[in-house]
């Protein structure tokens, strides 16, 4: 200890302090950054609807756009609506998860001429390019009559002056930013009015389409197999359209039986069988409202998948996946044959059971597709290509993906049963589609959304005993009311903006997987019920999923809820390692309550925006939302003592 | 007093500080509970998800644990440093080369301190390294929000830890200078810590709820503890959320112990003989 003597200490102290002085620098050295708005592509996007962008960047309207700094993210938020935007910045759910809005940037339209043109969309003269103003120094005109496809628009104005000049022009009144906020109602309630009613729209326009095929199967007999003709493929090139060819009960070898009139095939139930030769597809239907019904299929050609040789480079990805899985063999080929069904017929394919390109508005009913036994043999049991179409009520067996679909937006899949394939239903580049009531058994994955599609409609499908429940991508899916059991991994909460709500998810090896870098999806109101692990998270900042004061059931946990209010007194964080085994195992509740643990619960609660990932709920439920479903499930949280 | 006085009062304060920091560095219990605060302080970043995301909410998990085990190891440096070299005869050693009371107090402190400084400061400084490493990387693709996280809120904290540190000490010199006894020593810091840590907040809210306390005078009670300042301190200045209270009331709240805790070591080291 010699170094330690009085000259070293003078000079130890010296430097120390010197440490301290520089280091006090900090105090004088701004902490925050500026606040300036950033271009919008820049932002993390959240609220609004982004189909609404999508077509303004087609049509070339306006849609006036938000931007929030947040005291708390480390991220600009961007919203598709100025409205929306206003409801959202100052909700509880959003000071928790990005702390206090330092500035609000909207977009402004006082220097750029903007018109409403008839069709109510909002344009700026010769295009010009809006710039960014403080939404609290804005004037904001609601019910001008100014629109995006999803609803009305508040257009906001840097200049009070030219906000009135423009509510002049158009109608509507002139408010101020405070004002927008208190008029905003629930940022939420009305994303899930607006799914509600896409859903009965969907089912709407399904029900109509399947009644307009009844008509189809009502056409008079022109020609009956065996009677007025030899054989199938010349009994439909003679009969008159509009009208039908009935094939009695027996056995029939068929080459190519080719529809090219509005005629319908119809059969005497399942004892009336086609049999191709095992090359190419059975039937095809080329002509609008044709239609197969009450028979089956088989001797389908092998060939699931043609794909493009790989030297043509013009041909770009998805036209490739087009081709690839559109061009396969398949019991019955529809091509562009608008408004035509499939119905009550049973298909036993090596490949594809029914491959519909380009045929808007048809319907595969009741249909019965037996594929093969070994998912990577075998190929899909409904494509759906470039169209909407309705598949219901029908059954798929083995086989790869019971129904695919490749840019059929709008498209109904409902009713149907998907057992011992790959995927149930498999959407590719597929928005605004309804999936809704279908039930998956042993599949790889029940329901999966691929390539970034928007307004997609998953509810009330029931998935079990597969890997996956459901996986989706892209933004804007509206995920209600299914049930995730005994699946490996209930359901994934990833892409953006999706709502999760009223989904029983039991019994899994992981309940709900968080799989989203960016906190902008909603999950509310689920029961996530004895689950191995109830959520597994590792991307992205901390996630609440809690909305408008209500979170989701975990079980039930050994927490206070001195209000009775039915919602556990402090929040619950499911991803977190004391929090995860409360309920189960005694241990956790012990350590959970212990003063090193309270201390980081109370700082976690605190900027979640900013810290490491993982899921809290702020009002876990002491209530299960749907508990005829879990005691129909049996699901309980198992407790070890 | 002359230029040789002060001169020799300077010695002899580094002469003494040089003499403390080598006492604590030879006291086995003062290393591991220095060790002990470090790893405490590294893993409750590990443990938390503050550093995980970034500095303003790994200072918000530390806060908490740095405000109980911050007095924790100032006191246990200082409690006994006066009590003991009088009880050993140390002290009346030092008083044949004719210290003065100033400098004697003075080289305690600053040899006490400095260790204390090392610890914290060092700790912390480790802890705030987890965050770079475990926080994943931006991505390139979006405009970062500079408003929301920034090391200089780190910094701060730890500046401002170190003067929390400082203001405890003095308190607990004051007690090793004042108290007769080892058990008085203990009594009294015992009880300080208990006010420090607990009791100042809780009679602040007992306040409250009687009505004798009005919320605007809240921010005076808190400056008034050591602990209350560092915290009042640490939200408004460093991670700014606590509103836009002057931070002067803490800073001379805790500049205030200081001074006062160093005024009452002095006086009470020893009588000056007349």
């Amino acid at each position: 200890m010699a170094l330690v003597t009085p000259e070293t200490t003078r000079w130890v102290a010296a430097a120390t302090a010197l440490v301290f002085v520089l280091a006090s620098v900090s105090f004088v050295v701004p902490a925050s950054g500026s606040v300036s708005p950033v271009p919008f592509d820049d932002t993390v996007k959240t609220g609004g609807t982004s189909v609404d962008v999508r077509t303004a960047e087609v049509e070339g309207f306006e849609v006036p756009l938000a931007q929030v700094h947040f005291s708390r993210y480390r991220y600009i938020i961007g919203y598709y609506d100025v409205t929306t935007a206003a409801a959202d910045v100052s909700t509880p759910e959003s000071a928790r998860q990005f702390g206090d809005p330092l500035a609000v940037f909207v977009t402004d339209y006082a220097t750029v001429s903007p018109d409403i043109d008839d069709d109510g969309s909002l344009r700026t003269e010769h295009n010009r390019n809006p710039g960014w103003t403080k939404a609290s120094e804005a004037s904001f005109v609601v019910d001008s009559g100014a629109r995006v496809p999803s609803g009305p628009i508040a257009v906001p104005f840097s200049d009070a002056g030219a906000a009135r000049s423009f509510a002049d022009a158009h109608g509507g009144e002139v408010v101020d930013w405070a004002t927008l906020r208190d008029r905003a109602g629930d940022p939420l309630s009305s994303r899930l009015t607006a799914f509600e009613s896409s859903v009965a729209a969907h089912h709407e326009w399904a029900n109509q389409t399947t009644a307009a095929s009844d008509a189809l199967f009502d056409r008079p007999v022109s020609t009956v197999v065996g009677e007025d003709a030899p054989t199938v493929e010349a009994a439909v090139e003679s009969a008159p359209a509009n009208t039908t060819v009935y094939v009695p009960a027996g056995t029939y070898s068929v080459d190519a039986v080719e529809l090219n009139r509005s005629i319908t095939l119809l059969g005497a139930g399942s004892d009336t069988r086609l049999v191709g030769d095992g090359n190419g597809s059975v039937v095809h239907l080329r002509a609008e409202q044709s239609a197969v019904g009450n028979l089956s299929v088989s001797g389908v050609g092998e060939v699931g998948t043609r794909r493009v040789r790989a030297s043509n480079e013009s041909v770009d990805w998805d036209t490739r996946v087009e081709l690839a899985y559109g061009r396969g063999d398949a019991g019955i080929v529809l091509d562009g044959a608008n408004e035509s069904a499939v119905r009550g017929v049973e298909i036993d394919t090596p490949a594809s059971g029914i491959i519909a390109r380009e045929s808007a508005d048809s319907v595969v009913d009741g249909v019965t597709v037996r594929g093969a036994d070994n998912p990577s043999d075998g190929f899909m049991g409904v494509v759906l290509i470039g169209e909407r179409s309705v598949v219901q009520d029908s059954t798929f067996l083995g086989g790869r993906d019971g129904v695919y679909t490749h840019r059929a937006d709008g498209s109904v899949i409902r009713d149907n049963r998907m057992e011992d394939g790959r995927y149930g239903v498999h959407q590719m580049y597929t928005s605004d589609a309804l999936v809704a009531d279908n039930v998956v058994r042993g599949d790889r994955i029940g329901v999966v959304l691929m390539t970034r599609p928007v307004g997609n409609l998953v509810v009330g499908n029931d998935v079990r005993e597969s890997d996956f429940g459901f996986m989706p991508a892209g933004s804007d899916t509206y995920v209600a009311d299914n049930v995730f059991a005994g699946n490996d991994y209930g359901m994934d909460v990833s892409g953006d903006r999706q709502v999760y709500v009223r989904n029983v998810v039991a019994g899994n090896g992981v309940g709900v997987r968080g799989s989203s870098t960016f906190p902008t999806n909603v999950v509310v109101r689920n029961d996530i019920v004895g689950n191995d692990v109830r959520v597994e998270s590792s991307l992205g900042p901390m996630r609440t999923w809690t909305a408008g004061g209500e979170g989701n059931y975990w079980g039930d946990l050994p927490l206070g809820d001195a209000d009775g209010d039915g919602v556990y007194d402090r929040a619950y964080q499911p991803s977190g390692v004391v929090d995860a085994e409360l309920g189960r195992e005694p241990g956790a509740l012990a350590l959970s309550e212990s003063p090193a643990v309270r201390a980081l619960r109370h700082a976690r609660d605190a900027v979640s925006g900013l810290r490491g990932s993982g899921v809290v709920d702020a009002a876990p439920r002491t209530e299960p939302v749907r508990p005829e479903t879990l005691a129909a499930l049996n699901a309980t949280e198992e407790t070890d003592d | 007093m002359s230029a040789g006085d002060r001169d020799g009062d300077i010695g002899d304060l580094f002469a003494i500080a040089a003499r403390e920091l080598r006492t604590v560095v030879r006291t086995p219990a003062v290393v591991a509970l220095s060790v002990v605060f470090g790893l405490t302080v590294v893993a409750v970043a590990a443990a938390g998800s503050g550093a995980r995301g970034g500095y303003v909410p790994l200072v918000l998990d530390l806060v908490p644990f740095v405000e109980a085990l911050v007095p924790l190891l100032a006191v246990a440096l200082c409690y006994r440093a006066v009590l003991s070299d009088r009880e050993s005869g140390e002290l009346d050693v030092l008083r044949t080369f004719d210290v003065s009371r100033p400098a004697y107090v003075g080289g305690v402190y600053l040899g006490r301190g400095l260790a204390l400084v090392f610890v914290v400061f060092g700790s912390l400084l480790a802890a705030g390294a987890t965050v770079p490493v475990l926080s994943p990387p931006d991505p390139t693709f979006l405009a970062l929000n500079e408003a929301a996280d920034s090391p200089v809120a780190f910094l701060r904290f730890s500046v401002l830890a170190v003067l929390f540190a400082l203001a405890v000490a003095a308190v607990a010199l004051a007690v090793s200078a004042a108290a007769r006894t080892a058990r008085q020593a203990i009594a009294l810091a015992v009880g300080l810590l208990v006010a420090f840590v607990v009791g100042v907040d809780a009679a602040a809210v007992a306040g409250l709820a009687s009505g004798n306390l009005g919320i605007d005078a809240v921010p005076l009670v808190l400056a008034a503890s050591p602990n209350g300042a560092f915290r009042s301190l640490v939200l408004g200045v460093a991670v700014e959320t606590g509103g836009s209270t002057s931070p002067v009331a803490a800073l001379a709240g805790l500049v205030g112990w200081v001074a006062v805790a160093l005024a009452v070591a002095v006086l009470t080291a020893w009588r000056p003989v007349e």
